[in-house]
């Protein structure tokens, strides 16, 4: 794609947003309605579309500066070349980001006119000018720090890394920026309790601060630059596997064999963090308005956080399989071994953690003691207590107790899809039996409880930190052969961006639907048709299709970009090659 | 064909004891543990996925691909990873979007009637109704009494002027009082003869008509914080119950609830204590 063309579709995108503004300010603007998918359903389809890009846009920048960083210091050409290359990706995809932004606030003020001019009414500054600004200088920072990549190196790589860094904080500006009025339409900021009631204050004395600094607005920022960073992390390993399959010799695929591991360790490393940043920001959900978690929970959304937890399963396999396969070419894997106290606190999380949190639910402060104490006795016991195990072994354990993790993160209460449906016969809910551990007994309702998901996902957690702990011991005490990873390593990468794409679309859903049959929870009814809640069934078909669109834009962004670059380079070499020769 | 041989004997073996623990975890899940079947299904489900896992750690490694044939791969890789998903998720049960819509229904009609455009909305509906039946009463005039009906309808000015009278709200406080505790969906916090939440985020309600008269029943409608029920009164607890109530409710639905809520009078079950607070 050329320069000309992509400053189309950038300008095409902010002529969108500002005809939408001049649009939102006439009296009485009218709903029109989407042929075949819905009002409900274009704006679903065309925001998530737009949140995907903006989410490799905002969160690729972040590791590849850190990328650039590191290969300046290490004077490690891989980082340098692995930071340009996601580059050229995210230029290409940043004038996606701008059209479908655009076209998003369009189809949003085309299909609910009334509710985009009050939004924009109440968000002025926001939409017509903070917004629109910051989307201009990131473009202005995201191009010079594009085309300077070459003219900025040796002494002058430091202004060049300093771009990058501007980039970061402008995009991180504008993230925050635009989620204010995502997280008001959640938790839309209330006046002192028991003071002026919510409509009031909103449309009188709420200033546009007290709009933006809702309940949600914290929370969601965090949730989505974690996101973002795993997302990106992801599509890197998307295009290091694509990459991969089209290289020609051993040096590309030496390269992005590494491309690829680096992408799902950036992956791997924020998704770590995820669960716990997406449950702060159900807690405060919960927290603005209790009738919100059951609704979630274990009521019309409850099977959307079953598939959620299936999802997260295979995510964490998915990833600890790439290690395994990442492992099993280091040459000495067999004699690395680790201490079986490692093995036994593994085995024991779900358990001992789900037991604790049960007793002292979060935030006690014995929900944090006691987890610490029980880490530390084993890793005390484990400098004194000389028995090891293998890596192959240790390997096996973790990705048993990933299954027994994900089993305890999907036991629901009933297999209803709500539970004030649960039939009284008891055919399709847990049983109000216990087991007796001797010393302790597990009670079989508990295991649906939040202490029980906390527990489970601690042990996905822990168990991938130990498993890349063992990966980087068996790195400095092995060799490895880069370029010599199993093939089916680079479907496993595949595997890995499609799903976290998958479970975003899945996620992102779940968030916009908590509004129930409002707009803007509690302030605005939405009047329309379509306020229902979707099933889940309906919803899987519009997660694929939305991911699948963004996976063939992705993927010709890829090959135009990359395979179309190095051809270039190719034809360009093979021709000075010949003409040096005949000169000699 | 030797690398063949091993993965056919990688799954032979971890086939077998995979089928081992599917049977192992069914036996306990269904003797000793008394799981009903479809807890029974997802634990044999569990032991297939665990199986899997074991067969590709284990699995040797995949010939390289490239070109056409590697495209070809991935497009099917998408589609088969597509069409699971979809499965996966329509396999799950799926909650009936009429039910909610009825719900929506009864909550939002009212708030629409409120606003202006809901208010016009109201006034053409009921004027095309009753155009329909004047035109309706203005035919039947015709066949009985034909020029004079004419007469009749140009003496009136074309119609009924009148519409009619609004209808009575059908049944009784008590019932309309139920019907806005489903709407509301107390029962995700609260238990009313035995069903309703099971995680006890709030106290059971089968006896609060005795602990508590209409009049405070209201205020701890409209003011959650007025009073708190005996071994709900952590901190956490407090906020549980939301104070949107007086904002989202209409008097007359307030009415209705506190109506029902105070037939509730069942001495039988432990109700906990209301205490008031503020």
């Amino acid at each position: 794609m050329k320069n000309w063309q992509r400053s189309l579709l950038i300008v095409a995108g902010l002529l969108f947003v500002g005809t939408a503004i001049a649009y939102a300010q006439l009296p009485e603007p009218r709903a029109h309605e989407f042929p075949y998918m819905g009002n409900r359903g274009a704006v679903w389809i065309v925001a998530q579309l737009h949140i995907l890009f903006a989410a490799f846009i905002l969160g690729a920048p972040i590791f590849i500066v850190v990328s650039e960083i590191l290969g300046w210091k290490n004077q490690d050409v891989r980082y340098e070349r692995l930071a340009k290359e996601v580059t050229k990706v995210t230029v290409i995809l940043y004038s996606m980001t701008a059209l479908t932004g655009g076209l998003f606030i369009f189809v949003l003020l085309a299909t609910y006119p009334q509710l985009t001019a009050w939004l924009i009414n109440h968000f002025f500054a926001v939409f017509a000018v903070m917004y629109p600004l910051l989307f201009i200088f990131e473009t202005i920072v995201l191009y010079l720090y594009w085309y300077t990549w070459d003219a900025l190196q040796g002494h002058k790589k430091l202004r060049h890394i300093a771009l990058g860094v501007l980039l970061n904080i402008i995009g991180l500006a504008t993230l925050i920026v635009i989620d204010g009025p995502t997280a008001f339409m959640n938790t839309p900021a209330k006046f002192a309790e028991g003071g002026m009631d919510l409509k009031t204050f909103i449309e009188t004395t709420a200033t546009l601060w007290d709009k933006m600094n809702n309940y949600s607005w914290w929370p969601l920022n965090i949730h989505r630059t974690v996101g973002n960073v795993v997302f990106g992390g992801f599509i890197t390993g998307l295009i290091g596997a694509y990459m991969y399959l089209a290289a020609k010799n051993d040096e590309d695929r030496a390269f992005y064999d590494w491309f690829g591991f680096v992408g799902n360790l950036i992956g791997v490393g924020a998704l770590l963090a995820l669960p716990f940043a997406g449950y702060l920001l159900a807690y405060e959900l919960c927290d603005y308005d209790a009738s919100i978690c059951p609704y979630m929970m274990a009521d019309q959304l409850s099977m959307f956080f079953e598939m959620q937890g299936a999802m997260v399963g295979l995510i964490f396999l998915a990833s600890n399989y790439y290690i395994w396969l990442s492992m099993k070419r280091i040459e000495g894997l067999e004699q690395i071994r680790m201490r079986t106290t490692t093995l036994v606190l593994m085995a024991s999380i779900p358990v001992v953690f789900m037991l604790i949190w049960t007793k002292f639910p979060i935030p006690d402060k014995f929900a944090l003691i006691i987890p610490t104490c029980w880490v530390t006795l084993f890793l005390i016991a484990g400098r004194f207590l000389k028995w090891t195990v293998g890596a192959q072994t240790l390997v096996k354990v973790a990705f048993l107790m990933v299954i027994i993790g994900n089993a305890i993160w999907m036991t629901p209460h009933a297999f209803v899809a709500t539970q004030a449906l649960a039939p009284d016969d008891g055919s399709l809910s847990l049983p109000h039996g216990e087991l007796s551990l001797g010393f302790v007994t597990i009670s079989w309702g508990d295991l649906a409880l939040m202490p029980a998901k906390n527990a489970a996902a601690f042990t996905l957690v822990f168990v991938t930190v130990v498993n890349y702990i063992l990966y980087n011991r068996a790195l400095r005490q092995g060799r490895i052969a880069w370029g010599k990873i199993d093939f089916v390593a680079q479907f496993v990468l595949v595997f890995l961006a499609f799903s976290a794409i998958w479970t975003m679309t899945l996620m992102g859903a779940v968030r916009e639907l908590t509004r129930k049959y409002f707009h803007v929870f509690n302030l605005q009814y939405d009047f329309t048709p379509e306020s229902f809640t979707p099933t889940l069934a309906y919803s899987s078909w519009v997660f694929t299709g939305v991911t699948l669109t963004f996976y063939i834009v992705v993927s010709f962004a890829i090959i135009l970009t990359l395979r179309t670059g190095k051809e270039k380079a190719h034809a360009e070499a093979s021709k000075a090659v010949p003409a040096v020769a005949g000169a000699e | 064909m030797a690398a063949q041989t091993t993965f056919f004997g990688v799954i032979v073996k971890r086939g077998f004891q995979g089928i081992v623990a599917a049977v192992v975890l069914w036996l306990a899940a269904r003797f000793l543990f008394h799981f009903p079947p479809v807890f029974q299904i997802m634990f044999v489900l569990y032991a297939f996925l665990g199986t899997s896992v074991f067969i590709l750690l284990d699995a040797p490694s995949l010939s390289p691909v490239s070109g056409f044939k590697a495209v070809v791969l991935l497009i099917g890789f998408y589609v088969v990873i597509s069409l699971v998903y979809i499965a996966g998720a329509s396999a799950l049960p799926q909650y009936d979007p009429m039910v909610e819509k009825g719900k929506i229904e009864k909550i939002v009609k009212p708030k629409l009637a409120a606003t202006e455009k809901g208010k016009i909305d109201e006034l053409l509906k009921r004027t095309e109704e009753l155009n329909t039946q004047s035109q309706a009463i203005l035919k039947r005039l015709e066949t009985l009494g034909g020029e004079e009906a004419k007469k009749i309808e140009a003496s009136v000015g074309g119609g009924p002027a009148a519409g009619a009278a609004p209808t009575a709200a059908g049944g009784n406080l008590v019932a309309l009082g139920k019907e806005q505790y489903d709407l509301q969906e107390c029962y995700n916090c609260h238990k009313i003869g035995g069903k309703g939440s099971v995680k006890k985020r709030g106290p059971m309600l089968d006896n609060i008509g005795t602990l508590m008269k209409p009049e405070e029943i209201k205020e701890k409608l409209l003011h959650p914080r007025a009073w708190m029920a005996e071994g709900f009164e952590k901190e956490y607890n407090k906020k549980l119950m939301p104070d949107k109530y007086k904002e989202l409710m209409s008097d007359q639905e307030i009415d209705e609830l506190v109506a029902y809520l105070s037939t509730l009078k069942d001495t039988s079950v432990p109700t906990p204590k209301p205490v008031k607070k503020q």
